[in-house]
């Protein structure tokens, strides 16, 4: 081979110049695929280092590498993790193939979308082939587009350029995990353990072959999930390769990849099983059949039948499907729900997946085949950014996708024949799938995934049904028909329920209802215990007509206004007048003898605002959420702040400010109230208090007291930050629960601090409308529940059932507990202790 | 197409209560000299941490923007967009 001449890297963009050493992601630092250097860039068209052939542009169009006639190869990689961007931002220029010329342009990139929604801009040149290299101005700390940048050192023999060697040997076929394919990343780790054997190792992909040493090649395979591959080797350590390497695509190259469904487990359940247990997620009890809501496989084919009636087809399907979404807002139990079909339908007109799918129409696919395509890879785009409000849109996004491409395909929407008193079991059910729901058929729930405050829990609770989440895996595998018997109170499925089993239940059913209505009749009455203590019970609302509800079921006053859905069933904002007249509204429902307890703007990254731009945030649980973002945002507080001062003297007003973690934020708040309330010229505040949940301002509880008025404990965010527990996790929902003695301790030193200082506490998360938390609350000390409107009556009677000294016993004896489970054990045995005497007393 | 879904869902979730200006500078992100150069914290519609290594910062009229005073001011990068946005490097 003869020595080529020394071989000059051109810039291939302008920007500030780094070492590998500083780029802040372990493949590229770690100098696995190559070295070279990082560029910070200022400018937005990748050029070409040197003249060469692109041997692989990446159809996401973020990297690219060029190899040169002597076969130095160079990788160029625009910016970090940019690969979840599924080509968004970056306009490829070249082609697989094409011969460039050095500084000619080869990937246009939109720079402020990249660093909107990426997690860096950085990109990397690295020599990829292997050959030593000098900088050419080593103490230069930015670079122009075009200016010679490093020299590479002629090439040496490359060992990775070796013969095959005898006959190869195949692995067997396998499915690759990584969602994203063998993007750079684990394609880098794959080449580093390839390189480790003597052997040539390959990977085929179809009639596809790759260098398995060599990074770029394994890249140009364009590798995607699922796809089927084989590792071939050939030489001495051949099968030592192929099981290493095959070993490591199994576990995604370093990514983290979802185990693959173990089928077999589910298939054969434990057939000696006679009850499943789960997470009650909305109280009661049914005796019923299964009916597995399995979603049927779809068959797509791939080619379409001409241009023109596939374009056709799809133009149907959507218009079916918008007519579809319409009806199913008609009829939509609530405005949530309606919201979430009108938006819906806008991913239905939406440009980019149209565009998407015709562009695959065009080129003779199906419309199915198009339209599945479309839907997924945004939906994948969606999972991949990070954000948890994002990755419920994939969910979305992949709903309405079935839902038109059952339309293409024929196959009858989700009405399923359910037969009666159906016990739907599912992984997880969509909200697609709920609302289309035959009630009358349905006797209740069971699902593997979600939590007690999952979105199926929710419905189950506001239809009144059983339901029994975070259940085992096999439960999926009961055949349709079986009777079961689902003890959602005791969080028991009984696959096979003797006859004593199923009437005691019924007894207990028709015993519920006869409570209910004793229950209403007193709904009127205060609630106080056996021995006269007097407990608050108020509404949780988000709305107008909920108060006027909550009124003659007895609620007391308003304990939680969720002041955001105000908005809802808006199409335009609000005018200050038209904000200040729906407070006022509801102030005057109240009246002047009621509270009302209105929580400001509790908003975040977790659930943004159309018209606050916000970052997106790591982690937005953690990040600029309730009152933060209010004062942040002083504005929307101060404006907000007037609209609820207006209501000033309709009702005995409380305001109440969100995830206060700072005494400072306190004290900001209170002076915009202050000066507000000044400048309206009131002479006397509203009432002045903050949320505890989070764990911090529970802890400090004796500190914020004097500054407050009062304290309302809302336990569902207090729960999932002392246990650091996601509560819409799906594995550790069930775990995230507000009886946990971590939770319950919070409450207890909380409810001290504030009663040291003469200040009230409220409960108003999930916890106080469970019957089960009632007795322990009141033990505790709180002074006022604010529930569900539907559960005002229930909740009063129980307080009525208990004298305040058993539940003061009850709740120092569950604080020394281990578990939540201990808690619940512990609170079902006083239950029944000290109501079961009777549950229908003496009318 | 995130833009309009974050919108389609969180629009009706919320009253039209802030105007553009209110993502208001928040002071110490940048330092006075890098302030001036780019015409003032009047000139500042909003400024974020972005990617890492930059600030991004939308001006009011990007024609106030000095570049070789941001240079001497210890900005060793400096990318100007369309719409008066304009990337500082800051680096990491």
């Amino acid at each position: 081979m003869t020595p080529s001449k020394p071989l000059e890297l051109l810039a291939p963009l302008s920007g500030v110049l780094l070492t590998l050493e500083q780029v802040p992601d372990p493949v590229f630092s770690s100098r696995m695929i190559g070295d070279g250097l990082c560029i910070d860039p200022t400018s937005q068209t990748l050029c070409a280092p040197l003249a060469g052939v692109i041997s692989n542009i990446q159809d996401t169009g973020h990297a690219v590498s060029v190899t040169d006639d002597n076969g130095v190869q160079v990788l160029m990689h625009i910016g970090l993790d940019t690969v979840h961007l599924a080509g968004k931002g970056f306009t490829r220029l070249v082609v697989d193939g094409q011969r460039v010329e050095a500084g000619q342009a080869l990937i246009e990139f939109d720079a402020d979308y990249v660093v909107l929604n990426a997690r860096s801009l950085l990109t990397l040149m690295l020599v990829a082939s292997g050959e030593p290299f000098v900088l050419l101005a080593p103490e230069a700390d930015t670079v122009a587009l075009g200016q010679p940048l490093m020299q590479v050192s002629p090439a040496q023999a490359s060992d990775a350029a070796c013969e095959e060697q005898g006959d190869a040997v195949f692995s067997e076929p396998l499915t690759l995990p990584n969602a994203n394919g063998l993007h750079a990343r684990p394609a880098a780790v794959l080449a580093q353990t390839a390189k480790g054997f003597k052997a040539t190792v390959h990977l085929h992909k179809q009639a596809q072959r790759a260098n398995a040493k060599s990074l770029v090649a394994i890249m140009a395979l364009q590798t995607a999930q699922g796809d089927t591959l084989q590792v071939s080797a050939a030489g001495e350590d051949a099968d030592a390769a192929i099981k290493a390497v095959v070993t490591l695509l199994a576990q995604g190259c370093g990514e983290t990849v979802e185990a693959a469904p173990q089928a077999a487990q589910v298939a054969t359940p434990d057939t000696s099983a006679t009850l499943l247990r789960g997470v009650c997620a909305s109280p009661g009890s049914a005796f019923g059949q299964v009916f597995q809501v399995a979603e049927p496989a779809l068959h797509i084919t791939e080619e379409g039948a001409g241009t023109s009636l596939e374009h056709a087809t799809l133009t149907r399907a959507l218009l079916a499907a918008t007519e579809a979404l319409q009806a199913l807002q008609d009829k939509a139990a609530g405005s949530a729900q309606a919201e979430i079909f009108r938006a819906h339908q806008e991913l239905l007109d939406d440009p980019t997946l149209l565009e998407q799918a015709h562009g695959l129409l065009t080129k003779g696919k199906s419309a199915a085949y198009a339209w599945n395509s479309a839907t997924t890879s945004t939906a994948k785009l969606f999972l991949g950014m990070g954000n948890a409000l994002l990755a419920e849109r994939a969910a979305d996004l992949a709903d309405v996708g079935r839902r038109v491409l059952k339309l293409i395909l024929g196959i009858q929407d989700s009405t399923w024949e359910l037969p009666e008193r159906a016990i739907l079991i599912a992984e997880q059910l969509t909200p697609s799938q709920t609302a289309g729901l035959d009630t009358g058929k349905v006797l209740g729930f069971v699902t593997v995934g979600g939590g007690a405050t999952s979105h199926v829990a929710i419905l189950a609770r506001a239809l009144g049904l059983p339901s029994l989440c975070g259940v085992s895996m096999q439960v999926l595998a009961l055949t349709n028909g079986r009777q079961v018997l689902l003890d959602a109170d005791k969080g028991e499925l009984h696959l096979e329920p003797d006859l004593a089993e199923i009437e005691a239940l019924q007894v207990e059913r028709e015993q519920q209802l006869q409570r209910r209505e004793r229950d209403m009749a007193q709904a009127s009455a205060p609630a106080a215990t056996r021995d006269g203590h007097r407990i608050d019970i108020t509404a949780n609302v988000a709305s107008l007509q909920e108060v006027q509800q909550s009124l003659p079921l007895g609620g007391e006053g308003v304990g939680l206004l969720r002041s955001e859905f105000l908005y809802l069933d808006r199409n335009r904002a609000p005018s200050h007048e038209e904000q200040a007249d729906t407070y006022s509204a509801i102030a005057r429902a109240l009246g002047t003898e009621r509270s009302l307890v209105v929580r400001t703007l509790d908003v975040g990254g977790d659930k943004p605002l159309a018209y606050v731009p916000m970052d997106a945030e790591a982690n937005p649980f953690l990040g600029l959420r309730g009152i933060r973002l209010c004062l942040e945002r002083p504005e929307l507080l101060r404006e907000q702040l007037r609209a609820i001062l207006a209501s000033a003297g309709l009702a005995r007003l409380h305001i109440m400010l969100p995830m206060v973690s700072l005494l400072s934020e306190l004290h900001l708040a209170r002076k915009m109230l202050e000066e507000e309330a000044q400048a309206l010229g009131l002479s006397e505040l509203p009432k002045l208090g903050i949320m505890i949940e989070v764990p911090s301002a529970a802890l400090m509880a004796d500190v914020f007291a004097p500054h407050v008025d009062f304290f309302s404990i809302g336990t569902n965010d207090l729960t999932q930050y002392t246990l650091a527990m996601d509560r819409d996790h799906p594995r550790l929902a069930s775990q995230a629960d507000s009886f946990h003695p971590a939770v319950l301790r919070l409450i207890a030193s909380t409810v001290k601090a504030a009663h040291a200082h003469g200040k009230w506490v409220g409960v108003c998360g999930a916890l106080a409308s469970e019957v089960l938390a009632v007795p322990l609350l009141i033990g505790l000390g709180v002074d006022e529940l604010s529930v569900s409107v539907p559960l005002i009556p229930t909740i009063k009677a129980t307080v009525r059932e208990r004298a305040l000294s058993d539940c003061q016993l009850i709740a120092r004896q569950v604080l020394g507990l281990e578990e939540a489970a201990h808690v619940r054990e512990a609170l079902r045995q006083f239950h029944a202790a000290t109501v079961d005497t009777s549950p229908v007393r003496e009318n | 197409m995130l833009d309009k879904l974050k919108q389609a869902f969180w629009k009706a979730l919320t009253p039209d209560l802030i105007a553009e200006t209110d993502t208001a500078p928040v002071p110490g992100l940048l330092s006075a000299e890098v302030l001036s150069a780019l015409g003032g914290v009047d000139n500042l519609k909003s400024q974020q941490r972005v990617a890492l290594t930059r600030v991004r910062v939308q001006l009011q009229e990007a024609g106030r923007l000095d570049e070789a005073a941001l240079k001497t001011a210890g900005v060793p990068g400096v990318m100007v967009l369309s719409g008066g946005v304009v990337h500082l490097i800051t680096g990491l």
